[in-house]
């Protein structure tokens, strides 16, 4: 069953030189409990889809439905809850003048989850699941690394008991071994609560192991949907197939296959 | 030979609400001129603020307390006068910073925020001058529509366009220095290739000197000369690449290492537990590879 649907969705913004055509009418479902990968050109209109679909962006044209319902510019609070955004700037995205601890809080108090006394246990036990310390939930923002400003945005997501989650570049200022912790975690609540995610990212490798399958997105469009391994195997695209060429590898076995993944039906 | 930049025993506190917090332990990295020198390690180990120290911005912030030797071009960065460690910033060395899009000055157009950036070298620059250089500069990152990005307030980007805006800034004055934090995290990969190949050039061209941090192990192979491992703020391995790859020594460096994502599709890498091993001495490997 489809839990997120998109039926000809576009946006354009007016700016002062000229029009940008953002998202070019795209429309794709995405299943409840999988992960559907965006991937594609920077600029091409991830981020504005993510947008949409939180509703911090309205759409120019076209339909959202979730959970079989119209997404309207009035959204109910459980429509708010259930879809959570790891936007891709955490620095935009935390309060700078509120601790980080707070501002994981915050979702927790705006949608009332868990009884009053035991949210802080509840923000601790967040922050400790994607590998922060709890001790650093008294920091502002800026007193965080990247990465770890990274996490509490991802924790903050989760701390709101999301049905689908949209995480846009949600470990890209992650080192692999806290990025592989990270990415269990999404697995395990995958499995437990059939989570639904929508995965941004540049990063095919990541994608390669935990999408099921995989949008590409050129110039605002929707240049290829398919199965994690038919893009791997059998990229359609000319773009799709020089993205995978272009992957930096860590060791000639790797090298050698990502070249003749690359090629292959060129 | 001495080096563009020698940092000696550097060792960095923080004052927070709960107490003094130790983030660097004394470390020391240095570069020669021409090189191209990565540092990777545990995400919150120190790599970006090991930058603003040798930028000399952390010294501004009244919680850090900083001390050893940061010798930039033979001078220590950390005894310095704010006033003229300023004047290095944006002409001998500049920075790529981790978060782009906060990086960059909300309020002001990207075309104004690049006439500040060359006039910071040669401050009687034409305006239509800077506008050509920047479109040109611009348009070496692939960004085609110059016009309009310059145009734009960051908000109105998106974020690998806004690391492409702030790479192209960083190199307008090919500094001797160049810090490049993360600067390839919102690109697709074969924008983040060509982006490399950028910096290549003004090594090769300017004897440009690259310090370049990442997470990306395969981008650090293709790139770097020289990688240094950073684990709790405690250089852990360091070598030539190729040797460090081909052989790596120090645990934690060889758990690194196995839990890069393939391409090939082998499952998430298991996470080990955290090990003593870990904070084991550091290793060094000898310059003949
Ligand atoms: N508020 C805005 N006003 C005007 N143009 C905008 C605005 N937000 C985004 N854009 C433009 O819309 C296009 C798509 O941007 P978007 O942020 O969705 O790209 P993206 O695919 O997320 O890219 P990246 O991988 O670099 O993050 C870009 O050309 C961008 O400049
Ligand atoms: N103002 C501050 N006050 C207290 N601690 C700080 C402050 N700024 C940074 N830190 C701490 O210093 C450590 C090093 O931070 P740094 O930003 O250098 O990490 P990093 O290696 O760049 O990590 P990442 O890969 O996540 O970006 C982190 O543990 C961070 O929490
Ligand atoms: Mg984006
Ligand atoms: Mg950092």
């Amino acid at each position: 069953m489809s839990l997120l649907s998109l039926k000809h969705v576009s946006k354009t913004f007016f700016t002062s030189s000229g029009n940008v055509a953002a998202v070019s009418d795209v429309s794709l479902d995405v299943k409840e409990g999988e992960c559907l990968a965006i991937v594609g050109e920077s600029g091409s209109g991830k981020t504005t889809l993510a947008n949409m679909i939180l509703g911090i962006l309205q759409s120019s044209k076209g339909h959202i439905h979730f959970n079989n319902q119209p997404l309207s510019s009035k959204r109910t609070a459980e429509q708010r809850r259930a879809i959570q955004l790891v936007q891709q700037n955490p620095m935009s995205a935390l309060n700078p003048k509120r601790s980080v601890g707070a501002s994981v809080r915050l979702g927790l108090d705006t949608y009332q989850i868990g009884q009053k006394s035991e949210r802080w246990q509840l923000v601790e036990d967040a922050l400790e699941a994607v590998g922060l310390d709890p001790n650093l939930r008294k920091r502002a923002p800026a007193a965080l690394s990247g990465g770890q400003r990274q996490r509490v945005g991802i924790a903050r997501a989760l701390a709101c008991t999301p049905r689908l989650l949209v995480l846009d570049e949600p470990t890209s200022a992650l080192d692999v071994l806290v990025q592989a912790r990270v990415l269990r975690l999404l697995n395990t609540l995958r499995e437990q609560h059939n989570l639904t995610y929508i995965f941004i990212t540049h990063d095919l490798a990541v994608v390669r192991n935990v999408a099921d399958r995989v949008a590409v997105f050129q110039s605002g469009q929707l240049l290829e949907l398919a199965t994690t391994s038919d893009i791997f195997s059998k990229p359609q695209s000319t773009y799709t197939r020089q993205l995978i060429g272009a992957v930096p590898v860590v060791d000639a076995a790797e090298l050698a296959l990502r070249n003749k993944l690359a090629k292959i039906a060129s | 030979m001495t080096s563009l930049l020698d940092i000696q025993n550097l060792k960095l506190n923080f004052k927070t609400v709960q107490g003094q917090v130790e983030v660097l332990h004394g470390i020391d990295i240095n570069i020669n001129a021409g090189e191209k020198v990565a540092l990777v390690g545990e995400s919150g180990s120190g790599k970006s603020v090991t930058a603003r120290i040798i930028l000399g911005l952390l010294q501004e912030l009244r919680q850090a307390r900083i001390s050893g030797e940061v010798y930039f071009d033979g001078r220590d960065i950390n005894t310095m006068k704010p006033k003229d460690c300023a004047k290095l910033r944006g002409t001998a060395m500049s920075m790529i910073f981790q978060d782009p899009t906060s990086s960059l000055n909300p309020v002001i157009t990207i075309g104004q925020q690049f006439t500040e950036v060359l006039r910071r070298r040669n401050n009687k620059l034409a305006q239509a001058i800077c506008d050509e250089q920047a479109t040109r500069m611009l348009n070496d990152v692939a960004i085609p529509d110059a016009q309009r990005v310059l145009n734009a307030y960051p908000f109105q980007l998106s974020g690998g366009m806004n690391q492409r805006v702030m790479i192209a800034m960083a190199l307008a004055n090919r500094p001797k220095l160049l810090l490049a934090d993360e600067p390839g995290t919102a690109l697709d990969v074969s924008v983040q290739a060509q982006t490399l190949t950028l910096m290549r050039e003004l090594v090769n061209d300017y004897q440009t000197a690259v310090l370049l941090i990442s997470h990306n192990l395969g981008v650090v192979r293709e790139f770097a000369d020289r990688v240094y491992v950073i684990y709790q703020g405690r250089i852990v391995e360091d070598g030539p690449t190729s040797a460090l790859f081909a052989n790596p020594k120090h645990a934690y460096t060889q758990a690194l290492m196995n839990a890069v994502p393939r391409i090939v599709g082998t499952g998430l890498a298991k996470v080990p537990e955290v090990s003593d091993a870990f904070l084991a001495p550091r290793i060094t490997h000898s310059d003949v590879t």
